[in-house]
């Protein structure tokens, strides 16, 4: 019975191993090819929240090193991998960094079209957060 | 079993390394400075991957205290560089 549940521990942490490690080669694979800023924070974003946490979950589950300590990094992972991609894309909005292939613009056009009556008041368009 | 995980964990440890260097390599020719923040951001996280995989392979807690002190570290540097990158200053 508690050969049976080490072997299915040992399978899962082997999964999240490859998975993991899958998941980080797609990331910096998107990271190398795409073209520009802001796709390639769409891939860096991968191998934060599903590269590093899925080695994680195989740490916990093949030796359970400190699980309180694995349980506080994966909640730090999720929380600082979004942040962290928000941040750095509004850094290269505001600084200027052009897109490749624009389809549509909707900061801009709610930058400079002014908001009807009533919604947020007359001049609320210049302090708009990006 | 054991020689199979073993394996596994010594093989996805010199891949996140390769991968490493391949962000390095990527970070040295970026186009705009967000972009290579971008790149160092990466290779923290591939830095804190590495370290898990070295705290699987040697069974040492002690790895994963400072892969926890690198992913906080990161988090804080990195947020704070891109306001100044936008704002020219940093509070």
């Amino acid at each position: 019975m508690d050969f049976t549940l080490k072997l299915i521990l040992q399978a899962v942490a082997l999964l999240a191993i490859v998975g993991g490690s899958l998941f980080s080669l797609i990331g910096v694979l998107g990271f190398i090819r795409l073209p520009d800023v802001y796709t390639r924070l769409h891939a860096a974003g991968k191998v934060s929240v599903f590269g590093a946490l899925l080695l994680v979950v195989a740490a916990v589950a093949l030796e359970s090193l400190g699980v309180g300590k694995a349980l506080v990094l994966i909640a730090l992972l999720i929380i600082a991998g979004p942040a962290v991609s928000h941040a750095l894309a509004s850094a290269a909005y505001r600084t200027g960094v052009p897109m490749k292939r624009v389809e549509r613009d909707d900061l801009a056009q709610a930058r400079s079209a002014p908001l009807g009556p009533g919604l947020h008041g007359a001049d609320s368009s210049a302090d708009l957060p990006v | 079993m054991d020689n199979i995980l073993n394996a596994a964990i010594v093989a996805s440890l010199i891949w996140h390394v390769v991968l490493l260097g391949v962000a390095l390599w990527r970070i040295m020719r970026g186009e705009s400075p967000v972009d290579r923040l971008l790149g160092v951001e990466l290779a923290s996280v591939l830095i804190l991957c590495a370290l898990v995989l070295i705290a699987l392979f040697t069974g040492q807690d002690l790895y994963m205290d400072v892969a926890l002190v690198v992913a906080a570290l990161s988090f804080i540097g990195t947020l704070a560089l891109a306001r100044y990158l936008a704002d020219q200053r940093m509070f």
